[in-house]
């Protein structure tokens, strides 16, 4: 058999010029190179869709009343071509260095340069590294197309307008309306967990007075999931200004030794306590006495055996 | 070598095609930089191309390619006269990179990379898709500025892992943000090694006026931050369902399912401090299966942080665990 990749940019040929869909028929005929055995014909042209599509060609499946039931395949070209960018030569200079110089995971940003005329071969020093995640290019798209993306978030299912994604401190966030809950939430994209569904596009508007970055909360103690309490934290002289990098809502005193005293709100039980123990015994939990029962009475509960 | 996979290969060659027209004559060599594509692998998919086009396959109806002195010219592809659009990966990827160096102290906010960035965002619909912080610590200006100039640096540095804060010396070879965090690479003085700090745990920063050399083998800012050592301690632990979050966070050696729902995990843990922390932290969700040696640091820990609080050794808790 000749080179597969002959027969596929064959068909993408094909199914570009093409204004009418082209039935299986119609392609069986006009491309070579695909098996003369109908079901075997129908099994390589699928694989070969599929190739197209993962590659990010828009490979479109349409129905008209000359076609019948029988479905037609075609490529509009306004789907396939890169809308012209009008990028002046330093701006393309400037993507290329952002590209060499922060890693995105899986480095796709230098695939997208090669559509961009390949890479010019200057070089930077790497200056930064972020992850990628299955589920980005998805709320990606559900962003672009304005349409609701469905995902599974903490064993529940959530449906979501995303507004935005950010990158933190070391993760990926998608904020959005939250359909279930009508509010908006941020939603760690590493949890999400199997496929994110998009539903159809241009159902929502993206509201202008929203910024994704506000509804982040940098402050572990203020996780949202118990009611507020007041808490009095003695952090001890060598961590004071971790616990201040930590918690830069608290309220904070000093104290002769060096130490301070925090007074901060905590929103999660849970998240502080796990906050606190990073500390080791840095520090001291000095009241509410309920929170600081429980802190202890968490403490004595673990095992290590 | 094995060749690259078709979808890559034809992923490559759409890319390339357009840009080939653009540039009637252009070198084999300067299309293989270009595209990071071996020789090779160019010339034989070249060779393929003219077989490629629309019926009746007539000559000026296939992909007509020419290589005279490694100079190539390429007529009749008008189906592919246009790159192929973004992909949503590739969009945002672009996107990322792009705004986040555009977040680091320096950049131009109003320079080319912001003029493409808006350019680019605009032409995916995608106006305020992507937000990526690069927090700037107080002391990365004075790191940044030391690294370029070789100047040593005096640092007061806060040990997460070793949960102390001690004053060093440092020789800055090259400073990065991974992962959220900035990191300098560095030569330790009073360690008389190579060390990676967190930038954001330096409390305060002054260079000194001593000028360091960078050695030949100073190794670049590592991808992966964390890279134990052969002889790091490894332990194995018996991880909740509830705990799964871990398996994420941490660089896992090792994984079993153990078909309760529990998972069986092996990791490298750099000190007892970062292991009693995770345990604690853990309680219940999480069991130390080995070595047992360990048991004893973190319980020691335990008494200490339990002593503070005015309680004993939990005698009753860890009564009642012992069945489990």
């Amino acid at each position: 058999m000749a080179d597969r990749l002959e027969r596929l940019a064959t068909l993408a040929a094909n199914l570009l010029d093409t204004r009418i869909p082209l039935t299986l028929d119609d392609i069986a005929e006009r491309v070579p190179g695909y098996p003369p055995d109908r079901a075997s014909f129908r099994r390589q042209f699928e694989r070969d869709k599929a190739t197209l599509r993962e590659i990010g060609v828009p490979v479109s499946v349409e129905t008209n009343e000359f076609l019948g039931t029988e479905p037609g395949y075609r490529i509009r070209p306004e789907e396939y071509a890169l809308p012209p960018l009008d990028l002046t030569a330093d701006e393309t200079a400037a993507l290329h260095v952002a590209v060499e110089a922060i890693t995105v995971e899986g480095d796709e940003g230098r695939a997208a340069l090669w559509k961009l005329g390949g890479s010019t071969g200057m070089s930077t020093e790497t200056l930064g590294a972020i992850p990628n995640l299955p589920a980005l290019p998805l709320l990606f798209d559900a962003y672009r197309n304005r349409a609701t993306a469905t995902f599974t978030y903490r064993n529940e299912s959530r449906t979501v307008d995303p507004y935005g994604l950010v990158f933190r401190r070391g993760h990926w966030y998608a904020v959005g309306h939250d359909h279930d809950r009508d509010a908006i939430r941020a939603f760690r994209v590493d949890r999400i967990a199997g496929e994110v569904e998009l539903g159809r596009f241009g159902t929502f508007e993206r509201p202008a007075d929203v910024d994704p970055r506000e509804l982040i909360s940098d402050d572990p103690s203020r996780f949202a999931t118990d009611a507020p309490v007041d808490v009095e934290l003695r952090v001890d002289a060598p961590h004071v200004a971790e616990a201040q990098r930590r918690y830069p809502d608290a309220a904070m005193e000093r104290e002769s030794d060096g130490g301070a005293v925090l007074t901060l709100t905590v929103t999660s039980q849970d998240v502080f306590f796990g906050s606190v123990l990073g500390f080791l015994d840095g520090t001291e939990i000095l009241g509410p006495p309920e929170l600081r029962a429980a802190f202890v009475a968490r403490l004595g509960s673990g095992a290590t055996q | 070598m094995s060749r690259p996979l078709v979808g890559p290969r034809l992923r490559r060659v759409l890319a390339y095609l357009p840009w080939i027209a653009d540039h009637p004559g252009v070198s084999l060599d300067e299309i293989a930089e270009r595209f990071d594509v071996r020789a090779s692998d160019l010339e034989r998919d070249l060779e393929l191309l003219p077989f490629v086009g629309l019926p009746p396959y007539t000559p000026d109806r296939l992909i007509d390619v020419a290589i005279v002195d490694d100079c190539v010219w390429v007529r009749f592809a008008d189906a592919f006269a246009s790159p192929l659009r973004f992909t949503a990966d590739e969009g945002l990827s672009l996107l990322a990179a792009g705004n986040a160096l555009l977040e680091v102290p320096g950049s131009d906010p109003e320079g080319p990379l912001a003029r493409a960035i808006d350019k680019l965002a605009s032409a995916l619909d995608a106006p305020a898709a992507i937000h990526v912080d690069v927090a700037a610590p107080d002391a990365l200006a004075t790191l940044r500025d030391a690294a370029a100039a070789h100047r040593a640096v005096e640092i007061d540095y806060y040990s997460y892992h070793r949960n102390a804060s001690s004053t060093r010396v440092i020789e800055p070879w090259s400073v990065a943000s991974l992962l959220g965090h900035w990191y300098v690479r560095a030569h330790c003085r009073n360690a008389d090694a190579e060390r990676l700090f967190r930038v954001d745990r330096i409390q305060t920063a002054r260079a000194l006026d001593e000028t360091f050399i960078v050695p030949e083998t100073a190794s670049a800012i590592p991808t992966q931050i964390y890279e134990p050592s052969a002889d790091t301690l490894r332990v194995t632990l018996d991880v909740e369902p509830n705990a799964a979050w871990v398996l994420d966070t941490y660089p896992i050696e090792d994984r079993t399912d153990l078909g309760d729902g529990r998972t069986r995990i092996i990791m490298a843990v750099s000190t007892n401090e970062f292991l009693a922390r995770l345990l604690l932290r853990l309680g219940r969700d999480a069991a130390l299966v080995a070595p047992t040696g360990a048991r004893n640091d973190v319980e020691a820990i335990r008494t200490r942080i339990l002593a503070r609080y005015g309680a004993s050794d939990p005698v009753d808790a860890r009564g009642t665990m012992a069945s489990s």
